[in-house]
């Protein structure tokens, strides 16, 4: 059988909106689809043709250790899969990696688009700065992890047929323990109508007192992308991206950031976005509405200028 | 506890122009400053620490030019106790062939080792795949996006790693191990001039990668391209306060600012 077969990404009992770019990539590959799921109270909504239902519990569905063991079983069963599909997330990465790893296929990860007339896949690199067209070798299969928000449209509608598994063993050596939730923090930065939004752009820590002033007098909220979280510039509350929080304000206006996908992928959707930055290929330029070239000091220090007239 | 981190030398493209030569066969990188991967300056810290703590030693291995040497001579002054090059002649674009390098390396020059570290990708390719093929090829178990490592025994650790949102889960792992280490698990140290300068003292070992390369090839570039255009910003030019009373006429518009 030639198929290419979709892992589902599950996550607290929610099928993960990101598993519709897995579809629609395998959809491009024009083969049978199947989709190996974790039995649960997931809401599949109809993608693939075929559905494989695997009687584990969730956490060890994402036991790397365990879906090694589970595809080279799939294989068994119905054969090798032409393309093994997983999504471009904390889990998808891990999960695809040790996959490859110990089937000995070819890996694309990070997959944003596909050539299917020349089987070319596209990569990003430099932060989307260039893109690598690949080629895999040998007899065309492969594993791939795919960016989600790349390959949103697809064919498939029908009800797909169901089919359960049985059980393999877990791997034992990693043991999920429990979730841990994020504290609450003193700003819900998603209920904000307007962000000002910092990057490592700006420099250092120094300079966080005359951003949170010039977001005060703008009435916008201080929020940040991962390096200045991570530097403990600003508290983890005010993170904007796919480990830190989605927003959707009316202005996002982001200063000194470069416009890497995991930050985009939490703030494309806001209904503005205006992005200052000295360099003028700086990837986010692509995803603004407005943008200036320029440094962000510069720029905030006019703005303040202007504003106190 | 005897631990292996990898650490790469990449360039540092963020706020420069990236060419492409050769009608896409290439990519100049000449006028580009390189620096040591982002990620993998956590790891070296986290390694260091848990040494530290242990009473073990870190070994810092980078796979890259010659000039690798110096995020080596960076990893030992942050306090790693040795370093190797695995020396390359060209760069390696498939995560596989690294991975399968770095597997051999460790196994056929006996390297100990209870934990592995490397960082979650790196910046230049972001493939974020070494450490979890690596982990398969030696057989270990492995977690990813590790922000965070709670307990540390000797037969185990219990470490946090990080997924969508905020959201984290706490996982044991049996040791050896392989750990990819996230950004922010950690502050790392500052490093001067000075200390990477002393940290050249420390004898670094330097190894031809190609001796231990025995997997083929599984992916292959064969062009370099300029990612698509999406249409893109309407860029506000001219004089900075005419540019910035631009800014703040769009602000007007969208009705946040009055
Ligand atoms: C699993 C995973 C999850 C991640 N999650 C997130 C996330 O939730 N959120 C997130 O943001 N990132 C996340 N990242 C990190 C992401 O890949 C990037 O590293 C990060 O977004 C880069 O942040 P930045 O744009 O601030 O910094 P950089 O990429 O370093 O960019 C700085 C920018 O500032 C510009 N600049 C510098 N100086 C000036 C100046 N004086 N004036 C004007 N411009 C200047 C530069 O040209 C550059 O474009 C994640 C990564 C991984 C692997």
């Amino acid at each position: 059988m030639s198929y290419a077969l979709i892992v589902a990404e599950v996550r607290k009992g929610i099928f993960e909106e990101r598993n519709l770019d897995s579809a629609g990539f395998a959809s491009l590959l024009q083969k049978e689809t199947v989709l190996l799921i974790p039995e649960g109270p997931y809401e599949i909504p109809p993608i693939t043709e075929r559905v494989l239902k695997v009687p584990v519990e969730e956490a060890t569905f994402l036991n790397p250790l365990f879906m090694s063991t589970l595809i080279q079983k799939v294989t068994e069963l119905k054969g090798k899969p032409d393309a093994v599909i997983f999504t471009s997330s904390s889990s998808g990465t891990e999960l695809a990696s040790y996959s490859a790893g110990k089937l000995g296929l070819p890996l694309i990860t990070d997959l944003s688009a596909y050539d299917k007339e020349r089987a070319v896949f596209f990569k990003s690199y430099y932060s989307d700065k260039i893109f690598g067209e690949f080629k895999v070798k040998g007899e065309g299969q492969f594993i791939a992890t795919v960016r989600s928000g790349s390959f949103k449209e697809f064919a498939v509608t029908k009800i797909p047929a169901t089919e359960a598994m049985e059980a393999v063993a877990a791997g034992g050596e990693r043991t999920f323990l429990g979730y841990v939730e994020e504290e609450k923090g003193e700003i819900d930065i998603t209920k904000a109508e307007f962000l000002l939004s910092v990057g490592r752009g700006i420099g250092s820590k120094d300079e966080i007192a005359d951003y949170e002033e010039l977001a005060g007098i703008l009435r916008a909220v201080l929020s940040g992308s991962r390096p200045v979280i991570d530097k403990m510039w600003l508290p983890k509350v005010r993170q904007v991206g796919t480990s830190g929080k989605t927003v959707k304000p009316k202005v996002y206006l982001a200063m000194g950031i470069s416009g890497a996908f995991q930050h985009i992928a939490g703030m494309k959707d806001s209904e503005c976005i205006i992005a200052v930055n000295k360099d003028p290929e700086a990837p986010i330029f692509q995803y603004a509405h407005f943008g200036i070239v320029s440094d962000v000091h510069k720029v905030r220090d006019k703005l303040k200028d202007i504003v106190r007239g | 506890m005897n631990l292996l981190v990898f650490t790469k030398r990449v360039p540092a493209t963020q706020e420069e122009e990236v060419r492409i030569i050769d009608d896409g066969k290439g990519i100049d990188l000449a006028k580009i400053p390189f620096k040591v991967n982002d990620w993998d300056n956590y790891s070296v810290e986290e390694a260091v620490r848990i040494a530290e703590k242990t009473e073990g030693t870190v070994t810092a291995i980078s796979m890259g030019d010659r000039e690798s040497d110096e995020v080596l001579r960076r990893a030992i002054a942050m306090g790693a106790h040795n370093g190797s090059l695995l020396q390359l002649t060209e760069p390696l674009h498939d995560p596989s062939q690294r991975a399968a390098i770095a597997c051999n390396f460790i196994k056929k020059e006996n390297i100990p080792f209870d934990l592995i570290f490397t960082g979650v990708q790196s910046e230049d390719d972001q493939f974020a795949a070494m450490g979890g093929i690596l982990a398969a090829k030696l057989d270990l178990p492995y977690v990813s996006m590790v922000i965070g490592i709670d307990e540390i025994e000797k037969e185990y650790v219990i470490v946090r790693r990080e997924l969508e949102g905020g959201l984290q889960e706490k996982i044991r792992v049996s040791l050896p191990a392989i750990l990819a280490i996230q950004s922010g698990i950690n502050e790392p140290r500052y490093v001067s001039i000075m200390g990477v300068r002393k940290a050249s003292k420390v004898e670094r070992k330097v190894y031809e990668a190609e001796v231990y390369n025995d997997a083929p090839r599984l992916i292959e570039v064969e062009r370099w391209v300029y990612p698509p255009k999406k249409g893109g910003a309407r860029m506000l030019a001219g004089e900075l306060d005419a540019v910035c009373k631009d800014l703040l006429g769009i602000l007007k518009e969208k009705g946040v600012y009055q």
